[in-house]
């Protein structure tokens, strides 16, 4: 009982230091990756409220025009209108995210779950698999996976969230273990709740907390990992208006138009730095709750 | 110079390419301390290569027999006979040549005391050895194969004179004896077996292989003994190089960011729009050599699909916007064609009529062609099934301003109601593609001296594989008519009857609709300013660095 007092004492003055010297205001940098974060989801949801035009709709006689009023981000080889293509390139760069992570993060909550919770041989049989997995770097996984089932939007989106798993899986595993055995679940067991109880009521909820920053922060890597698999014309085909592949074709220009690069790097940049600076805002803020 | 020389040393250095740090501490050491600005050749240096072709898997061009293969044999290996500027046959290692009166024999007188690099004599039996060699099922060979299907026999007259017999007059003997593809190469070499031979084929021209490194470069040195260069060469004797370095930088931003830096002295496959760059200072030289042959075209599949119906073949034609394209994506480097040949062919046929851009006729032949009706994405649909067009495209071989092209061709179709699939794939995926018959248009380049090449694209015996599984006939067109106009223009040697006969064939081809032809072989090269002497061999423009130095 002294033990729970201590952890209740303990919990309490965490708190108190947290909320005094850090009033809850949003900082410039926040502010700043909120606005580029709803930009980018307004893009992804309404594109044609931002930029009403095709993004496919070529017109040669225009281009590889510089930026101007008409064009504000150019035009690129066949006088696509590369402002359009940013913006409507935001959903597909957004979605390949999200549904990564996704894949990733619910992969590595299972084998985590599993291996965290169950222990004994199971612990072993996961641990050793995502000691395997992890031999390979990230991007290696992701390219084994699209040799073989071929490049393609499906394909890069399953491959980033499969190569992103393990250390999902890891981070998990040792949040639960640390929760497990801490003075809390302990009190629980010790009630005689029943360990489904203690999953669901205590450890789950204590465990996939961090898991919000973690995946905040995963979406911003996950679209970095995606458009680079683009880029090497593994993910979206030409001419969908994707970032990776618009990245790609400017390269050829490079020396010539440098704005059809510039643009989508910039925005493929801007989500990164964005996903991670809003991942670390809900990081501290849920460190001083 | 000397401090040039230093920085691009340490730069090498820093890439790790020890392959070219030796040769760039040669040429530092030979050639540049009192380089002429012009005007006598300076003998020694290294010359770096990059190309953006593919690299070969065998530098035996008899083995396939493709352009990148091409590019690196010219440089170790030499054809009997060559051609020159204005397209005569010149000799080359063959001196002279007579055809019989029935046009079923052929003489050629070889040249004397030719050795091939590893010592062995260059005579009537190596002749007769490389043609066997072409011809043998087992080498896999496509290119020179089809060059010497009409060749059934070959006889060492003496050891000097070698007679080729044929079972039909071929009056495209001698281009496709020019070519580099049934270059000449050491007997003993090709009797090592093909793994050895692909890896380091022995010919008797200026250069040698000295390796090879995967991935990276190949090496020549200079032939010392050499002296047996093509009638129009500009000297005599060994090469004034001592060493090309040959590497391969498939980006073309970065092969062109490379000759800036000074790392390479010459790139092929330069983009239009560093073209119009260097054209603009005086830095770099533009040297522009269009290929002969085929002009770039798309190729429709007549044998299935869609494209069975010629009413769908000239819809297709109608609905793409070719010439806006090639003005806005080329920038006034290449010039659209509407031939089936290369402009550098003088019985080149040009019918702009026949493929002038007209969404609405497209629109019409459409309806009288059953695809009437239009699902919810504005795609054509007949019985259910939408109006789709597999077009795998070979990064290889398409440069990204031709893949540019086909995504606007897609997009003009699409208006027109065609779904056109463009699938970007490496050479040897792109192979099996076609192979397998997996699509419905396509551009594959073809490259042959003379307009003997409309027999090898568009007879219907290019619809069966050559031994190495490549069929020409992409568009798979099987018309009599055509096949007897391009067989009896192969027999013809009456320069005028031989005209009017590639005539008719190249008007049947191109009413089919069968290609829609884009622009002449793209084949610009971009050297550096104190590259001398570089040309480009007027067979197939491979570029031949024989009597190239560096004034440097």
């Amino acid at each position: 009982m002294s033990d729970l007092e201590l952890q209740a004492e303990l919990g309490l003055g965490a708190r108190r230091q947290g909320a005094s010297p850090r009033p809850r205001r949003i900082g410039v940098a926040e502010g700043l990756a909120g606005a580029v974060a709803l930009f980018l989801v307004l893009a992804a949801v309404v594109p044609q409220l931002l930029a009403p035009g095709d993004p496919l709709a070529i017109d040669p006689l225009s281009a590889f025009q510089p930026p101007s009023l008409p064009h504000w981000f150019g035009t690129d080889e066949s006088g696509r209108d590369l402002y359009t293509r940013v913006v409507h390139g935001t959903g597909n760069s957004l979605l390949i995210g999200v549904l990564a992570t996704t894949i990733g993060l619910g992969l590595g909550v299972l084998l985590g779950t599993l291996a965290g919770m169950l222990g004994g041989f199971v612990d072993f049989t996961v641990n050793r698999v995502l000691e395997v997995l992890f031999a390979f770097p990230g991007l290696l996984l992701a390219l084994l996976v699209i040799l073989i089932y071929g490049p393609g939007v499906a394909t890069a989106t399953i491959a980033v969230g499969l190569s992103t798993a393990p250390g999902y899986a890891r981070i998990i595993r040792a949040q639960l273990v640390s929760v497990r055995s801490s003075a809390f679940v302990e009190a629980a067991t010790v009630q005689g709740l029943t360990a489904w109880r203690i999953l669901a009521r205590h450890i789950l909820p204590n465990t996939l907390a961090p898991l919000l920053v973690l995946a905040t922060l995963g979406i911003g890597q996950a679209i970095v990992w995606a458009t680079a698999l683009s880029y090497l014309g593994l993910g979206a085909q030409p001419p969908a208006a994707e970032w990776g592949a618009m990245l790609s074709a400017g390269r050829t220009y490079i020396t010539s138009a440098w704005w059809m690069s510039f643009f989508p790097g910039l925005f493929i940049v801007l989500t990164a730095v964005a996903a991670t600076t809003l991942g670390r805002a809900i990081e501290r803020r849920m460190r001083h709750a | 110079m000397q401090s040039s020389g230093n920085t691009r040393t340490s730069r090498a250095l820093l890439a790790g390419a020890t392959l070219t740090v030796a040769g760039l501490l040669l040429s530092a050491c030979t050639a540049a301390p009192d380089a002429p600005a012009s005007g006598k050749p300076v003998v020694g240096g290294t010359l770096t290569y990059a190309s953006g072709d593919a690299e070969p898997d065998c530098l035996d061009p008899h083995v396939g027999g493709n352009y990148p293969q091409a590019l690196t044999g010219t440089q170790f290996l030499e054809s009997l006979v060559s051609r020159d500027k204005s397209g005569a046959i010149i000799p080359w290692l063959a001196s002279e040549w007579s055809e019989s009166d029935d046009g079923l024999a052929w003489e050629f007188t070889l040249r004397e005391n030719v050795y091939f690099s590893d010592g062995s004599p260059f005579d009537a039996a190596a002749v007769q050895a490389n043609i066997a060699h072409l011809q043998d099922p087992a080498t896999g060979s496509s290119t020179g194969y089809l060059a010497l299907q009409k060749v059934t026999g070959t006889e060492a007259v003496s050891a000097t004179v070698v007679r080729l017999t044929l079972a039909e007059p071929d009056s495209a003997l001698l281009e496709s004896l020019s070519q580099p593809w049934l270059a000449m190469e050491s007997p003993e070499g090709l009797a090592r077996g093909m793994e050895e031979n692909c890896a380091a084929p022995i010919g008797t021209g200026p250069f040698v292989i000295k390796d090879w490194v995967k991935q990276d470069a190949i090496t020549f040195v200079r032939n010392d003994t050499y002296d047996s260069p093509p009638a129009d060469a500009g000297h005599e004797g060994p090469a004034y190089l001592e060493k090309i370095v040959w590497r391969f930088i498939p980006e073309s931003a970065s092969r062109y960011a490379a000759l800036q830096a000074g790392e390479v002295d010459v790139i092929d496959n330069a983009q239009p729009d560093t073209i119009v760059q260097a054209d603009k200072g005086d830095s770099i030289q533009h040297l522009d050599a269009p290929r002969p042959g085929a002009a770039n075209r798309i190729e429709l599949n007549s044998g299935t699909g869609p494209f069975t119906d010629p009413k769908v073949r000239e819809a297709f034609i109608r609905s793409a916007n070719v010439d806006d394209g090639v003005a806005s994506l080329f920038q006034g480097t290449a010039k659209r064609s509407y031939s089936a040949l290369s402009s550098a062919e003088a019985l080149a046929v040009s019918r702009p009529e026949l493929f002038e851009y007209d969404p609405k006729a497209a629109g019409k032949l459409l309806d009288s062609a059953g695809w009437s009706e239009t699902d919810a994405d504005g795609y054509r649909v007949k019985d259910g099934v939408r109006l789709t067009v597999f077009f795998p495209v070979s990064t290889n071989q398409s440069i990204p301003a031709e893949q540019s092209l086909f995504e606007q061709i897609q997009a003009t179709a699409k208006e027109t109601g065609f779904e056109v699939k463009l699938t970007p794939m490496d050479l040897s995926s792109w192979y099996g593609a076609l192979g397998n018959g997996e699509y419905d248009a396509v551009s594959a380049p073809y490259t042959k001296v003379g307009p003997d090449v409309l027999r090898i694209l568009f007879h219907s015996d290019g619809i069966t594989p050559a031994p190495s599984g490549y069929f020409a006939n992409h568009a798979q067109v099987n018309d009599p008519k055509l096949d007897e106009l391009l067989t009896e223009a192969g027999r013809e040697s009456d320069a005028d009857k031989r005209k009017d006969l590639y005539t008719e064939a190249q008007n049947l081809l191109l009413e089919g609709f069968y290609i829609l032809p884009l622009y002449d072989q793209q084949n610009h090269f971009l050297l550096g300013a104190d590259v001398e002497g570089a040309r480009a061999l007027p067979t197939v423009s491979t570029p031949t660095f024989y009597d190239a130095w560096l004034s440097r």
